[in-house]
């Protein structure tokens, strides 16, 4: 098929989005840009895996942070219980997608028959239900307050990877190459994993499967497709991404609790992330996802400088004052719907097709 | 006569009170075109939906090739043989005409579940999508999305889907309803090269009597849900009785 100029330029700004966090630890060299960063990496994976389902197959869920939380509690508490290991780690990651692919098997064939929104009213009843228990089994999982548990000793960050002639820590370009690195590039390179097999499955004849059961359901049924089994099928793939996401996060946070994992709060930023760069693209999930968590960390600064600047004038300053930093983002979230109907990487490759 | 390919015995579903399809049984055989008349509402489409999966019976049963089918998804039929192409245009809207074919070319396949190459190194799919395209004479609109095709195209790309699939039964509904004189003997003619084919049954609901004369070797005559008449062209639409319920009334219109 013909490429859009839109698609091209969405391509670009993708690339581009992957460089810059490629070399982010060397470009951006304080710690809150490194955080950012490596929130970026996890939730472009946590988006394309629930963009599979909104975007690809038309599945409505409200349950995928009850597999990202699943991944991150399962590496959490076995990091808290064995000590910090890479033993731990796999095996947590294991165990999440083990209780992830088990619920996602029984919600799926017990619910996928049925219409979606009440699909989507399990989903969020069984999310609700393992939220609770959350918070209730604290000793398991230290309830409201979460766990706190060291890294394998890679990711410390006093770990030397090089050292100079006199035992010090290599630095490259003022950077020192230490366990926070290391640890970066773990979240980097594992979500870049993930994205890439994601993209390979929707090119995939399985993708086009997804893609005709969006399209018409009843259709693929009549040319031979058998439906609820893709529709399980790829409910488990995505809550099997996610879950591993989530096991990513909880090594780079060293910490875990329902806030990082498994609130709705993370839901609804998910739904806004794939709805503001575009359903059923992949390249949506960058988009939204890095648009997203900058607003998230920066809008609050940028508006106070924004405030202060605009000292001397009336009522602007207490317009933009820090506080209502929500209510900006909830006017940017409007407009980017009413001007980008298919989120902005899918109005954008719609444009420059008509030839 | 050749065994049967399909058989509906005592074929029966109700919706509430109302009996859509009443024990209707009827062998169908390869090599032979069936064209199934009757009124609106006569249960024609209903009939459709039984054999094909759409609709599970109330009682009776369907066999293709000795297999009951009767309870089966239409996917399995669909996996059993049985083709289907839809009286209401029912295609796939956001993608491309090639990427509709393609989807019913990959299911013959088997290949929905290959996830790891993408499609397009799939070559065999994609040459076979366009073997149907061109034998459709779609290839100049491959790129098209169906949404945006003028009706009649779409009328051939629902029959281009039924063709990929490659069914030993090929069931149309009413092929060339809504389509411009130019189009209709495209769709026309690629019946005729299917019916010539003697493993292949051809069921075909139809209103418009010219293609009905032209293409028939047998007409069933559907009447309130009871099959009322079976048999050669020419004595079906000699008897009285049909002449009575069916042709009386619409030969004017059709």
């Amino acid at each position: 098929m013909k490429q859009t100029t839109g698609t091209l330029v969405v391509k670009l700004v993708v690339l581009a989005i992957a460089a810059l966090l490629l070399f982010a630890p060397f470009l951006f060299q304080n710690v809150r840009s490194l955080e950012v960063a490596a929130r970026i990496c996890i939730f472009i994976v946590l988006v394309a895996s629930y963009d599979l389902l909104i975007g690809y197959t038309g599945i409505v869920s409200f349950a995928h942070t009850m597999f990202f939380g699943f991944g991150a509690y399962g590496a959490a508490i076995l990091l808290k219980t064995m000590g910090p290991g890479w033993d731990a780690v796999i095996l947590g990651a294991i165990a999440g997608v083990a209780v992830s692919l088990v619920l996602a098997v029984a919600i799926g064939l017990l619910s996928l028959r049925v219409k979606a929104i009440f699909f989507a009213m399990i989903t969020l009843a069984a999310a609700s239900v393992v939220l609770v228990l959350v918070s209730q089994l604290s000793q398991l999982t230290g309830g409201e307050d979460g766990i706190t548990y060291r890294a394998p000793d890679l990711f410390k960050p006093a770990t030397k990877l090089l050292t100079d002639a006199d035992g010090k820590v290599l630095r490259i370009f003022d950077v020192r190459l230490n366990g926070k690195l290391a640890a970066y590039y773990f979240v980097f390179f594992s979500s870049l994993i993930l994205f890439v097999l994601m993209l390979r499955f929707v090119r995939s004849p399985l993708g086009t499967v997804l893609e005709a059961i969006r399209e018409n359901e009843a259709r693929a049924e009549a040319i031979g497709y058998r439906v609820v089994a893709y529709r399980t099928f790829i409910f488990c793939l995505s809550a099997t991404v996610a879950s591993l996401a989530g096991t990513v996060y909880a090594v780079w946070l060293k910490y875990t609790g329902p806030d990082t994992s498994l609130s709705f709060a993370i839901m609804i930023d998910i739904l806004l992330m794939v709805v503001i760069g575009g359903m059923g693209t992949m390249w949506g999930a960058v988009i939204g996802a890095v648009l997203m968590v900058m607003a998230q960390y920066y809008l609050r600064d940028l508006m106070g400088a924004a405030s202060e600047a605009l000292a001397g004038i009336p009522v602007l300053p207490e317009l933009l004052a820090p506080d209502r930093w929500l209510f900006w983002l909830g006017i940017i979230f409007i407009l980017l719907v009413y001007f980008f109907p298919k989120g902005i990487a899918g109005t954008a490759m719609a444009r420059g097709a008509r030839s | 006569m050749s065994t049967p390919s399909l058989v509906t015995q005592d074929l029966t579903i109700r919706f509430g009170g109302h009996v859509a399809v009443n024990q209707v049984s009827c062998a169908f055989h390869p090599g032979e075109l069936t064209v199934i008349v009757g009124p609106n509402g006569a249960g024609k489409t209903t009939y459709f939906n039984l054999i094909s999966g759409q609709l599970t019976a109330t009682s009776g049963s369907v066999t293709k090739d000795g297999t009951d089918i009767t309870r089966m998804s239409p996917s399995a039929r669909a996996r059993h043989g049985i083709g289907r192409a839809f009286q209401l245009t029912n295609l796939f809207p956001q993608l491309t005409v090639l990427e509709n074919i393609r989807l019913a070319v990959q299911a013959r396949a088997g290949d929905g579940w290959r996830m790891l190459r993408p499609v397009s190194s799939f070559r065999g799919l994609t040459a076979k999508a366009e073997h149907y395209l061109e034998a459709t004479r779609l290839t100049p609109l491959a790129h098209q999305k169906a949404a945006n095709l003028p009706h009649g195209d779409q009328r051939k790309l629902e029959v281009a889907l039924l063709m990929a699939m490659e069914p030993d039964i090929y069931m149309f509904d009413e092929p060339t309803a809504g389509m411009s004189l130019d189009h209709a003997p495209d769709v026309l003619d690629l019946i005729h090269q299917i019916k010539a084919d003697p493993t292949k049954t051809v069921l075909l609901v139809e209103h418009k009597m010219d293609v009905v004369r032209a293409l028939a070797d047998r007409i069933i005559v559907l009447h309130n849900g009871e099959l009322l008449a079976d048999g050669p062209p020419a004595e079906v639409m000699g008897s009285q009785i049909v002449r009575d319920v069916y042709l009386g009334t619409s030969e004017g219109a059709a």
